[in-house]
């Protein structure tokens, strides 16, 4: 689904990503894991087209379509999701405004009929309860005022709504007490088919008890250094990043 | 229906500020004199047009004690309880040119005082226009007696599209202990010209929050004058100014600190669109003595034409140590952060830029506290801001 092939982008001077090759196919769950600084964010960011950072060398295709040519909007209504490291507030917007405009984006853009206001809300209302979320949020502010939790709630509802062939959450944990967590982990657990991959970028192991992993990916300084399986999460969580680059290096 | 000779009335129009005086600096009331000596010249007629129509479609927009001051002439509600209204002959000896024209033109001056706590806001619609170039002059007393409550909506409207000049004065009491709101609502058409003044004083532990929006006029200047001489007294005054294609409109802002502790805190917001121009000069005076005084200004602008012109001069003057003082001002574009996040969720590019717009906007009606009055002015925002960036939208 996801193919990313020696990725190479800088911000202003900065080269962050030092030929970065990644693939993800439908039905798995990928972990990115590596330490501040190591460019897991930035690999998200370009996923999802931010104009900041530019792209130097390599390819990213997704589905088959060279994906770097696409507008950000573009990308989305293609079916890529990413649940921000820290979503904005956008006070004065409905939440429910975002969501069915976002939802109608992706519709028209295959070619369905707008969704009806009833049906919207029995879905939106739906979903919410699934992550434990009040419904009284659809009426608020997007992100306006919420808590660290509640955003990352947002964000999954979003996700939960778009339904996204790949979706690629950025420190989706940070910042969530355990009862957050939990339900994060059971509104992205709930997405998990055979259609759908994930990615998970995130610097603690603590997400991966809640959502497994078929990979785990170790990222650092802008290269993918090991690659394993759910294990690797463990064995870096008791041993380190250390360990892992004095591992790749010898 | 005046009180001086025309030749008097000349004089005065002929002190009224220039470009010269640092304070219109970038505001000519060239405009204003012109329509002034043109109505003067017509014999000081006024031939109002089909009135009562446009009265009741705003009156009725907003649930209020209406007081309606329709070219001058001042029509008063029914008794309502806590509040008490008197007709004013004059107005107090005049101060400055604008204020010399007022009381000389004058022709109904009205005194509200208002004691507990108002059920729902008092309405203050001053609506002007004729069939030919006119002036008129409001000059408004409100008093909120000591530990009373309530909101004063002021709505200033056009009849028509004709030449107009419109004077007004508003002075404000907040009484000790008491808790005024104030939304000033501009909705004038193109054709007129206004000069606005309101001087607030505030008691002890007296709080005053005022919200304006200035969504029409051809040329406008107000000025909002506060004046804290007590401690403990909490201040904030927020405007926001949507200009179009051939607009001027200009905040002066100014507030004393006398005594402290005290807070005042101001926020504008412009949103500017085709060859307009906008002013905002916030002035905040920290005196000797106010020890314990917070103030903040902030005036943020966006800017979605490059023939928009913004001039934007915060000025803080302090007097004493103990003090705490901020003032912020950007003219810019919309924040980029926001518009990628919206353009992920699937939003083009210009989709997002007219929903971080509206919420740019929608962010200073959400402070006006009463739910009724925030709604209809929600709603008038919405379609100014439908002409001026062509939003069309509904983003409840």
């Amino acid at each position: 689904m996801l193919e990313i092939k020696n990725l190479k982008s800088r911000i202003g001077d900065i080269e962050i990503l030092r030929g970065l090759s990644l693939s993800v196919n439908a039905g798995e769950v990928h972990a990115i894991m590596g330490p501040n600084g190591s460019g897991k964010s930035t690999l998200a960011q370009v996923v999802a087209g931010h104009k900041d950072y530019e792209v130097t060398a390599g390819t990213v295709t997704f589905k088959g379509q060279d994906l770097l040519e696409l507008e950000p909007e573009e990308r989305a209504r293609e079916g890529i999701f990413l649940g921000f490291q820290y979503p904005v507030e956008i006070p004065g917007v409905n939440n429910a405004y975002l969501l069915k405009a976002a939802l109608n984006a992706k519709r028209k853009h295959h070619g369905l009929d707008e969704i009806d206001a009833f049906e919207f809300l029995k879905l939106a209302k739906e979903k919410m309860v699934t992550l434990g979320m009040d419904p009284k949020f659809l009426n608020r502010g997007v992100n306006e005022g919420f808590s660290g939790g509640e955003k990352k709630r947002n964000e999954i509802l979003q996700m939960a709504m778009l339904e996204p062939d790949l979706a690629i959450l950025d420190e989706t944990d940070s910042g969530l007490d355990i009862d957050a967590l939990k339900a994060v982990a059971h509104g992205v657990n709930s997405l998990r088919s055979p259609e759908r991959a994930i990615v998970l970028v995130t610097h603690y192991q603590r997400l991966l008890d809640y959502i497994e992993p078929d990979f785990v990916h170790v990222l650092s300084q802008g290269q993918i250094i090991m690659s394993g399986d759910k294990s690797l999460a463990l064995e870096l969580e008791d041993k380190g990043y250390d360990w892992v680059r004095e591992a790749a290096n010898g | 229906m005046t009180r001086l000779s025309t030749d008097k009335l000349r004089a005065i129009i002929g002190r009224l500020p220039t470009t010269r005086d640092e304070d219109w600096k970038y505001t000519d009331l060239s405009r204003a004199r012109d329509i002034t000596s043109r109505w003067l010249d017509a014999g000081c007629e006024t031939v109002a047009a089909e009135i009562d129509d446009d009265i009741t479609r705003i009156t009725s927009s907003i649930d209020a004690t209406w007081f309606v001051i329709a070219n001058g002439e001042l029509r008063l509600p029914g008794d309502t309880p806590g509040v008490s209204a008197q007709r004013l002959d004059s107005a107090p000896v005049a101060d400055s040119a604008l204020a010399e024209l007022n009381t000389a033109l004058l022709l109904d001056g009205l005194r509200v005082r208002i004691e507990g706590t108002l059920e729902k806001p008092i309405g203050l619609l001053l609506i002007d226009g004729a069939a030919d170039a006119a002036t008129s002059q409001t000059y408004v007393e409100i008093e909120f007696a000591a530990n009373s409550a309530g909101e004063v909506i002021e709505y200033h409207a056009s009849l028509g599209a004709t030449d107009h000049y419109a004077n007004v004065i508003i002075d404000i009491t907040v009484g000790d202990n008491a808790a005024a709101n104030h939304v000033r609502i501009q909705d004038r058409d193109l054709s007129h010209v206004q000069t606005a003044r309101t001087v607030v004083n505030v008691g002890r532990d007296a709080r005053f929050s005022s919200t304006g929006f200035d969504l029409g006029g051809g040329l406008i200047r107000n000025d909002i004058v506060i004046d804290i001489a007590h401690p403990g007294a909490e201040i904030s005054f927020d405007g926001l100014y949507l200009a179009d294609e051939g607009q001027h409109i200009d905040n002066h802002t100014r507030v004393d600190h006398r005594a402290g502790p005290a807070t005042s805190r101001q926020e504008y917001r412009g949103i500017l669109n085709g060859k307009c121009r906008c002013v905002w000069n916030g002035k905040a005076i920290v005196h000797q003595g106010a020890d314990g005084t917070d103030a903040d200004q902030a005036n943020h602008n966006l800017l979605l034409s490059e023939k928009a012109e913004i001039d934007a001069k915060p000025e803080l003057e302090i007097y004493t140590d103990d003090v705490k003082c901020s003032h912020g001002t950007t003219v810019g574009q919309l924040d980029e952060a926001s518009l990628f996040y919206l353009r992920t969720r699937g939003l083009d590019r210009q989709h997002a830029k007219r929903i971080l717009t509206h919420a740019f906007a929608a962010g200073l009606v959400s402070r006006i506290p009463v739910e009724s009055s925030r709604e209809a002015v929600g709603k008038l925002v919405e379609a100014r801001l439908a002409v001026v960036i062509q939003l069309d939208e509904d983003f409840s």
